[in-house]
């Protein structure tokens, strides 16, 4: 099977993230993964679409701002792009809550860099590149690695 | 499928009943609710969440909001989480600081 490439662009708004759930939904469903693998790639992708859309866009006063998103799969894996041209953000070098910080009683704990560990840990491989003034997030989830139900 | 909130007092116990997916989209909602039960200074909280099918780091920051709202003393209880949101509770470490019990009162 040759990859097949899909690319929707969506405008930089908390309201489209339900809808690129459900895409995420129906082409999860459509490649066979089960319903744990399709879960992480819904929250990873909404995670990273958030901060796109809340940091990358929002607070740099960037309106009307758009992002891409470009699924494409083959005989071996689903890989899910989001493509914008927000603020550049690396969520590589995004420190990470430490095993203290999940620890500490809720009300002390510092909440940030929650949803960039949820995406990273929800998916196989997650990658970030900056170039040609585009942030470059990829998900990717792997069809060997699946678990049965 | 979009996200629903109910909530009650009932013998100083407020019970929030969430449906649906739970984003930074429709996190305010969750935290109207949390505000409108704080005011009746509840001594648990109980959140029906078997309805619930998504629910993202928004989530949990309006837990952590309802946390510092109604005190550390005021025990949060969530009722027959699915178990993708299960997983979530126990990445983040969130497990150790909520009930997750099959129904209340436990």
């Amino acid at each position: 099977m040759e990859t097949q490439t899909q690319t929707i662009t969506y405008t930089a708004s908390l309201d489209v993230l339900e809808p690129i759930r459900e895409l995420l939904t129906q082409t999860g469903q459509e490649v066979g993964l089960n319903k744990k693998q399709t879960y992480g790639l819904c929250l990873a992708v909404d995670e990273i679409a958030t901060n796109v859309i809340r940091h990358g866009y929002d607070e740099a006063g960037i309106t009307d701002g758009k992002f891409d998103l470009i699924i494409e799969k083959n005989e071996n894996q689903l890989a899910v792009t989001i493509v914008d041209e927000g603020r550049p953000f690396n969520p590589l070098e995004h420190n990470l809550p430490t095993e203290e910080d999940l620890s500490m009683p809720l009300e002390e704990r510092p909440i940030g860099g929650l949803g960039v560990m949820m995406a990273r840990q929800s998916v196989d491989e997650f990658n970030y590149e900056f170039s040609e003034n585009h942030n470059k997030n990829i998900f990717i989830v792997k069809f060997s690695n699946e678990i049965k139900e | 499928m979009s996200f629903t909130i109910s909530s009650e007092i009932s013998n100083k116990v407020a019970i929030l009943t969430l449906g649906g997916s739970l984003d930074s989209s429709s996190a305010s909602d969750f935290q109207s609710e949390i505000q409108k039960v704080a005011g009746e200074s509840p001594s648990e909280m109980v959140l029906q969440v078997s309805e619930l099918t998504f629910m993202a780091s928004a989530g949990l920051r309006m837990i952590v909001f309802a946390k510092q709202k109604l005190g550390p003393s005021v025990q949060i209880y969530l009722v027959k989480p699915q178990d993708q949101i299960i997983d979530t509770l126990q990445m983040t470490g969130f497990i150790h600081s909520v009930h997750i019990v099959d129904k209340y009162p436990v």
